[in-house]
């Protein structure tokens, strides 16, 4: 290289870098972080919806809590809506830190708002591992709410849908990605958690169902704990179990669920679904000898059976499928119309539970 | 002991990512490329095996130096522009995509012109070194790079969202007729090996059959992860909606206790170096074979104008091609390639075996 030696080209290759600036040209004190979106249904009706921003009003000092703004804004959808909250605030709105997205229950109870949901997985600046949950009475209300425990905007919300902070087999906590890959896949629905706002907490254990477009059902708490028993996502919980006069409580510390559709040739379809608690017991009404344990692992076996077999009733009932049996029975069968015989099984296919119930450990008391 | 050969082959595997490899497996996925993808990694391993074999009978040469060896000149210059012409394309490909992603994912308010100006600063710095310290660079980038990636990828297979049964139902549709186009696009991943026809300059003794063993099995493994990952985290009927099936699974990733909980920015890191360092080879070679067609000694101006050519020709592309437009061609484009990779491995397979003969 005669005219360009290569320190100097190297240089400028260097100096080059420093053309880059990491937030896009906006510092980060000229940014607005959101930290969590809810949507509502607007009940003045001029628009169609709510849309509400929660941002974190960033702090010097790390002594005092950081405060928080909402800023809410009417439009027929979402980007019209944001577009507006724009003109509201002061700085550039930064999606980045976004993690959690509340839509209301009549949102979700109403048909045709797939373009909001959308909406979150198209935007590139949303995080697809945001939590997505229902708010009740409103998702507005959800946003209000500051627990006394939280030091950082929103930080309740998201410890308590996360695994970070509780963990309860009443929440069923669902990722945006996943909530969208369950939209559209045929086979397994959406299962959305419901947050109850009170004053200074929240309540988060039941669930919404969903079909395709909106939310069917909801469930109450035992059965969010049984349908997550199902999905094998939470192993921790405690079930009551009654046996003549006498009650116990079993604390379980591995609950495995596994299912298998058969299809008999000639015969009626069935799906077997084996249960196994492993679990210490916690809490008796009376006291309980060693000798009589078995007698209440099987009284558990049969309660826990039942109540499994009549959530899943339930749900079929209604048409809906948030364990994935349609999926499953897709992946396990090589002709093409697989789905369209699915959808004529699985109204009428019959469940088969079975459960094992082991009692490992009674505490530090015989 | 050929550890080059191996990280020219990975490379491409990795780089697969960013020249829509996936998207276009996903969106055959009930239509025939699953059986695209079996045909795919015989032909691959084939096309491999048959390419070195032969080029090792000309220890330490590139493609000029063989073909200067023929007798009609003018041959040699086709064969060499009909090559370097692939290659430049490769390259340019590449490069618009991560452009394209780079803006999109982590600052969309730059201009592009800008960015392709610093990616291009650095690709001109480092197609014109020697060979063998192109390599070198390669090498680092790989070391570096690869244990990381490989550790996304752990964290995406034991992610319990990954639903495997949406995986088997994608497998269901296995005998579907194979489509050609994702045969193509599959092919990619094993076709890192055509960059030994400039690279066995530094390729010191003979390919071992391990070698190839070693690549069947990251081949596989590689198309797999490629195809059905973004499957299991986004569903058998939701993946094929994704632009960037791997960067929006990058994103639905979580490090709970990593200073960066988002992957997918982890992700882009690595990829920025790979991607360079895939153009850079790509380009090396194209301007090494555009070298061999000059009679005579290289000097730096026709170096330049070269040069220069290749610039002109990105920015046209990154200002003329949006993501879509850019998809599409990619799909012929591949096709094109495994056209073409056919015809010179077999001609030169023959070839070689004649003047042996």
């Amino acid at each position: 290289m005669n005219f360009l030696n290569k320190w100097k080209y190297l240089m400028i290759v260097v100096m080059s870098v420093l053309l880059l600036t990491s937030c896009g040209f906006k510092d980060i004190d000229k940014r607005y972080f959101v930290v969590s979106i809810g949507v509502d249904l607007d009940k003045t009706n001029s628009k169609r919806y709510l849309v509400s921003l929660k941002f974190a009003v960033s702090n010097a000092s790390k002594e005092t809590p950081t405060e928080f703004q909402i800023i809410s804004e009417k439009a027929n959808s979402m980007s019209e809506a944001v577009r507006m909250i724009k003109t509201k605030v002061d700085k550039e709105i930064d999606f980045s830190h976004a993690k959690a997205i509340v839509l209301s229950e009549e949102l979700v109870r109403e048909k045709g708002n797939a373009g909001i949901y959308y909406w979150f997985a198209r935007r590139r600046d949303i995080q697809k591992i945001s939590w997505v949950a229902i708010g009740r009475p409103s998702a507005l209300k959800v946003l209000k709410v500051k627990p006394k425990s939280e030091r950082i905007p929103s930080n309740a919300l998201f410890l308590s849908l996360g695994k970070d902070g509780s963990e309860s087999p009443y929440v069923m906590s669902e990722f945006l990605f996943d909530m969208k890959y369950r939209l559209i896949e045929r086979g397994i629905d959406p299962v959305l958690p419901i947050i109850d706002a009170k004053k200074g907490f929240f309540e988060i254990n039941k669930v919404g169902l969903f079909n395709k477009s909106h939310m069917i059902l909801t469930l109450p708490p035992e059965e969010t704990k049984i349908l997550n028993f199902l999905r094998r996502r939470e192993e921790k919980s405690s079930n009551k179990i009654t046996r003549g006069k006498t009650t116990i409580v079993i604390d379980t510390h591995k609950v495995n669920t596994k299912y298998k559709i058969v299809t008999p040739k000639g015969k009626a379809p069935f799906i077997k679904v084996n249960v196994s608690v492993e679990g210490n017991l916690e809490e008796t009404t009376k006291r309980v000898p060693k000798e009589k344990l078995s007698d209440f692992e099987r009284a558990a076996e049969k309660s826990i059976s039942k109540e499994v077999k009549n959530i899943l009733v339930k749900i079929q009932k209604a048409n809906l499928d948030p364990i994935g049996f349609g999926l499953r029975y897709r992946s396990r069968h090589f002709n093409n119309d697989d789905w369209e015989q699915w959808k004529q099984i699985y109204p009428t296919i019959a469940f088969k539970v079975q459960t094992k119930v082991q009692i490992e450990d009674t505490g530090l008391i015989e | 002991m050929n550890r080059y050969f191996l990280y020219l082959v990975l490379l491409n595997m990795l780089i697969n990512v960013i020249i829509f490899v996936p998207k276009i497996l996903i969106e055959y996925r009930y239509d025939g490329a699953v059986m695209g993808v079996l045909i795919a990694i015989p032909i691959g391993i084939a096309l491999n095996y048959l390419f070195s074999t032969t080029l090792t009978k000309f220890p330490q040469q590139g493609l000029p130096e063989i073909i200067s060896l023929l007798k009609h000149h003018w041959f040699g210059v086709v064969h060499l522009v009909g090559i370097q012409l692939v290659w430049f394309t490769a390259g340019l490909i590449t490069l618009i995509s991560f452009i394209d992603i780079l803006t999109r994912f982590i600052n969309p308010e730059m201009p592009k012109l800008l960015l392709l100006t610093i990616f291009l600063a650095a690709l001109f710095l480092i197609i014109q070194m020697p060979t063998d310290r192109v390599m070198y660079l390669l090498e680092i980038i790989l070391f570096l790079n690869t244990p990381l990636i490989a550790f996304i990828i752990f964290k995406a297979f034991s992610n319990e969202y990954l639903s495997w049964d949406s995986m088997l139902e994608v497998g269901t549709h296995i005998w579907a007729w194979p489509s050609l186009k994702a045969i193509a696009a599959a092919t990619y991943c094993f076709s890192g090996y055509t960059n030994l026809i400039i690279f066995n300059r530094v390729i010191k003794g003979k390919l071992k059959l391990w070698n190839f063993f070693i690549i069947t099995v990251l081949g596989v493994f590689n198309l797999f992860t490629t195809f059905f990952i973004p499957i299991g985290f986004h569903g058998s009927d939701g993946a094929q909606e994704l632009l960037y099936p791997w960067i929006t699974t990058a994103d639905s990733l979580r490090l709970v206790y990593s200073p960066i909980e988002r992957v997918i920015f982890l992700f882009l890191m690595f990829y920025m170096s790979i991607s360079l360092m895939s153009i850079s080879i790509h380009w090396h070679v194209a301007l090494e074979l555009l070298k061999g067609t000059f009679r005579g000694k290289v000097n730096m101006k026709k170096n330049w104008i070269v040069l220069s050519f290749f610039g002109v020709f990105s920015v046209i592309g990154v200002i003329y091609l949006n993501a879509l437009l850019l998809n599409k061609i990619t799909v012929y484009w591949l096709i094109g390639r495994l056209g073409f990779e056919l015809l010179v491995v077999c001609i030169f397979f023959f070839w070689a075996r004649r003047r042996a003969a």
